[in-house]
């Protein structure tokens, strides 16, 4: 049975892929972060919008397309979600 | 200091979980989750209950003299404590738990203005006793999902703070007796295996972000 995700957690992933699983240096494309965190287009868009306008993430404009790569205050919220992703595990409870 | 142990017993109380209020509201600052909300709004609610039931003995030591605390001080600390047990039941989805119609929600509420304060005490306690059993055991399901051993901790705490809770409101059967001390110091238990857990939380390094969500 496919495992409910709840928001908080597909953005952990998005983060985590741009973190430690990226293709190259210059940053993941849409199309493999649609693959890594196994999330629909339309729903990435409106995360990715949102990650890079919070500073979560940096978009770099790539031949054409859009790259992403994690900011400094994106790893400091991965830490905070995987510290605290223990704190409610702790309660049986997801963040 | 006719109230020594029930002062100690309720700052413990106060303490503990005004702490792991803390530590749920610096989650919910740095991630935004609506889960470390509810957590925070639990334990700062639990905290508070017990602060107030506290302050209750202290100026009963030392201002009044009576003999006995306020009966009302008494409920309203229970009745702010089984807020925060609601929380922590509510954050395990128990979206069953009030009736979907409006009539039914305000006849509902109604009988907390028809009875004394000793019979709304009887009303939270037992409130009280079915959530934390509730979360008890939802805890240990998860367990049995997750493995993590901190949910057998916090599950045990659950079901400590479940049966002060029901020793608690048993000792109206015997109120002199030592039934409401052993119930306090369950319920103290309760809390530590609470904090256990969540005091191996590594918190030194996260940082105050006040622009995330």
């Amino acid at each position: 049975m496919a495992e409910y995700r709840t928001h908080m957690k597909i953005i952990g992933d998005i983060l985590a892929t741009t973190r430690d699983n990226l293709q190259d240096e210059d940053g993941a494309t849409v199309t493999y972060l649609i693959r890594k965190a196994n999330i629909s287009h339309s729903r990435i868009s409106r995360i990715l919008k949102t990650l890079v306008s919070q500073g979560l993430l940096e978009q770099l404009a790539f031949q054409g397309s859009n790259k992403y790569k994690i900011s400094q205050t994106g790893r400091e919220f991965l830490q905070a979600y995987y510290t605290f992703t223990n704190f409610a595990d702790n309660f049986g409870l997801s963040i | 200091m006719e109230f020594l142990l029930e002062e100690i017993l309720n700052l413990i109380g106060f303490l503990i979980g005004l702490t792991i209020g803390i530590m749920a509201s610096i989650g919910f600052r740095n991630t935004g989750s609506p889960t470390l909300f509810r957590l925070t709004i639990a334990f700062f609610s639990i905290s508070l209950g017990f602060f107030v039931i506290w302050t209750g003995y202290m100026v009963e030591d030392f201002v009044i003299k009576s003999g006995t605390i306020e009966r009302w001080i008494q409920t309203l600390g229970i009745a702010i404590q089984t807020i925060g047990y609601f929380f922590i039941a509510f954050s395990h989805s128990i979206k069953s738990f009030f009736p979907r119609s409006s009539y039914f929600r305000s006849v509902g509420v109604l009988p907390l203005f028809l009875v004394s304060s000793v019979q709304l005490e009887h009303i939270f306690r037992s409130v009280s006793f079915i959530l934390l059993a509730y979360g008890a055991i939802e805890t240990m399901l998860s367990y049995l999902d997750s493995r993590n051993k901190g949910a057998i901790s916090v599950s045990l705490g659950l079901s400590c703070l479940a049966l002060g809770e029901f020793l608690g409101w048993y000792s109206f059967v015997f109120p002199e007796s030592i039934l409401y001390p052993i119930s306090m110091v369950i319920k103290i238990g309760g809390l530590i295996a609470l904090f256990i857990p969540v005091s191996k939380v590594p918190l030194t390094k996260i940082k105050f972000d006040t622009d995330l969500e």
